[in-house]
């Protein structure tokens, strides 16, 4: 589904381009759930920026579903983005004062859903991450755990191909952490790609595979032991 | 994203802000209603100012000494404050003999102290002929009007206008049969005019002084020629013909051969009409125009206003995008937002420009005897929702199209 061929990013700090990827390559799957870690400038985020088509690449080639980045306008990658990818971020971005049900409506408005459809799509979203019964709750008064509820909500409701977390627990508690990572597990069981940026490891292993970035190049690719790890461990 | 969705998205982010977008909106309903209360009292002026030209009456001309090279908005020689002594009673014996011409009323004028008891004011008198009171539509409130009688036999009899009534003689003392001096010459009151306003020429009739032309010339003014000729056309007659008959007629007697060296001027009334007509449009238009710079300024606000709403929702401008806005989708929903912010602003604008416009009619009216017509020009209304539309896209477009540039990875890292 995702193939990345010597992928590279380049920025500019003023005159001096500065590289954030140098060639990365790897494939995922249909169905994979995959974590990118890495420390702090390892280039993690602007893989996931690469692969959400959020950006485009300086080098190397990227297919998603066989078709090149290259070749796609913006609106072709917004497109895709709103039809086959679903987006959950650390600060949830949810809009305050609109109310869980407008929130998860969102990416429909750009949708070609019709709207007699739309209120289908978002009761099953909100029902699968355990919030029904806070459809007409305005999302400024839920609490952390249940507004990463919402957004994944907001993710799953064009029922995408693939789901990009970026760093999903960052802004949670423990427990509300281990809920959200057990959202993102269950989705995964039931055949959604999920793609997991991290830089902890108990959240990066509830993955099936961890790819370790290092100063913009893959450090390892290892798939994840499953019998070593206790899902009742606080995460960080 | 389809239009509807476009709408609700906008509608409900200006809901969510409703202090901001009230406040926002104030520029524009102020500068909507200027526009719309100058508009309205510019139509209601010209209203008054042709309404009071057109009470003069109907196929009426006036002919005023002194070319006007027939330049459309020149004055002749005598409205500049030149003497010009050329028409006189031969001119107006020659008119009263031309069948498509129905009466000939001339005037002269001039200013006195008029003298009742110990009430002295100064005002202009008028001396005309017996046939002045119908060819102007003048009517009396109290008495009757001089006769041509009186006009041949030069008695001192005067009509007085309703204003001059009440200043020498107050509410209670009736003024008919009373005696007025007039530079020393007395004069008998034989009629009070109903209240007129102000005349064609700016003559204010409701304290104007209306002797016998014999009397005026002779006793006052030492005169033998008119200020001006009123020439009422016999309606069997087209008035342009009539116009050409006149000028024939008085060219003959002042031995003109050349037209161009006319030494009098003829006004119809559609003249005067369309004259006052093109001033007190331009007037209208000029006063509109100043109304619209707080159009401007209301525009620019809400320019502003966009321009921080652009910067305080950069994050949810790249959630939207993040999750399949185009840059098209976020344009147009700022775009819709500055829309609705000017067009509604701009009812709310008329709305208000029409209460003021309402109390000032029934102001003037309740509180004066101008005669004063309520309009509230449809096309004012209509130039005010175009201009509050135009005025939300000319000023929503920047903003807008800042909020459409935006790079969403940078847009979701944005606190």
């Amino acid at each position: 589904m995702i193939n990345v061929i010597d992928l590279q990013k380049e920025f500019l700090e003023g005159e001096t381009p500065t590289p954030a990827l140098r060639g990365v390559t790897f494939s995922i799957a249909k169905g994979e759930f995959v974590s990118i870690m890495g420390p702090s400038g390892s280039g993690k985020s602007t893989l996931m920026h690469l692969l959400s088509f959020l950006d485009r690449p300086t080098g190397g080639t990227y297919t998603f579903f066989d078709k090149s980045i290259d070749d796609m306008t913006d609106i072709e990658l917004a497109h895709v983005r709103n039809k086959d990818m679903g987006f959950v971020f650390q600060s949830f971005n949810l809009l305050a004062k609109l109310t869980v049900y407008d929130n998860v409506e969102i990416p429909l408005l750009y949708s070609d859903v019709a709207p007699a459809q739309r209120r289908a799509l978002i009761e099953e979203a909100v029902r699968s991450v355990g919030l029904e019964e806070k459809l007409y709750v305005e999302a400024g008064r839920l609490s952390g755990g249940q507004k990463q509820r919402v957004a994944i909500a907001r993710a799953l409701v064009t029922e995408p191909n693939v789901i990009f977390a970026d760093e999903p627990t960052g802004n949670l508690d423990s427990k509300s952490g281990i809920q959200v990572m057990e959202i993102l597990a269950d989705l995964h069981e039931k055949g959604r790609t999920i793609v997991l940026v991290t830089h902890e490891t108990r959240t990066a292993e509830f993955a099936d595979r961890i790819i370790y970035l290092e100063d913009g190049l893959i450090k390892s690719d290892t798939e994840v032991e499953k019998s070593n790890i206790s899902k009742e461990a606080p995460l960080k | 994203m389809i239009f509807r969705d476009a709408v609700q998205t906008a509608t409900r982010s200006l809901r969510h802000g409703k202090m901001r977008s009230i406040l926002t909106m104030l520029g524009i309903v102020i500068g909507i209603a200027s526009v719309i209360i100058l508009m309205s009292i510019g139509k209601s002026a010209q209203d008054y100012i042709l309404n009071q030209v057109q009470s003069v009456g109907s196929n009426l001309m006036f002919v005023i000494p002194g070319g006007s090279n027939n330049g459309r908005l020149s004055s002749p020689a005598a409205s500049q404050g030149i003497v010009i002594t050329t028409l006189n009673e031969r001119d107006v014996t020659a008119l009263l003999r031309e069948p498509s011409i129905s009466a000939v009323v001339p005037e002269v004028r001039g200013q006195a102290d008029v003298i009742y008891g110990d009430n002295d004011v100064v005002e202009g008198y008028e001396g005309t002929t017996a046939n002045f009171f119908t060819v102007r539509n003048m009517q009396l409130e109290k008495g009757y009007p001089f006769t041509q009688n009186d006009v041949v036999s030069e008695n001192h009899v005067a009509v007085i206008g309703n204003e001059l009534a009440k200043t020498l003689f107050g509410q209670f003392v009736d003024p008919i049969g009373k005696f007025i001096r007039l530079k020393n010459v007395s004069f008998r009151v034989v009629g009070v005019l109903i209240p007129k306003g102000t005349g064609v020429g700016g003559v204010d009739i409701d304290n104007l002084v209306i002797i016998p032309t014999t009397v005026a010339q002779h006793e006052l003014l030492g005169i033998n020629y008119y200020n001006d000729l009123n020439v009422q056309a016999n309606d069997a007659y087209d008035i342009n013909f009539v116009k050409s008959r006149l000028a024939f007629v008085l060219q003959h007697n002042h031995g003109i051969t050349n037209s161009a060296k006319n030494d009098f001027t003829i006004q119809t009334q559609a003249d005067i009409l369309s004259i006052l007509g093109s001033i007190t449009s331009v007037l209208t238009l000029f006063l509109a125009a100043v109304a619209s710079i707080s159009l401007v300024v209301g525009g620019i606000g809400i320019m502003n206003i966009m321009l921080v709403a652009v910067t305080e929702r950069t994050k949810e401008i790249g959630l939207r995008m993040a999750v399949g806005a185009t840059n098209r989708d976020i344009l147009e929903q700022f775009l819709i937002e500055s829309v609705f912010l000017c067009f509604f602003g701009g009812i709310i604008g008329i709305a208000m420009g029409a209460i003021v416009v309402t109390g000032i009619y029934f102001l003037v009216t309740g509180f004066t005897t101008v005669a004063w017509t309520f309009a509230f020009p449809i096309s004012a209304v209509v130039l005010s929702l175009v201009v509050s539309t135009v005025a939300g896209i000319a000023f929503g477009i920047y903003p807008a199209r800042k909020a459409a540039r935006k790079n969403p990875i940078e847009a979701l890292r944005y606190e």
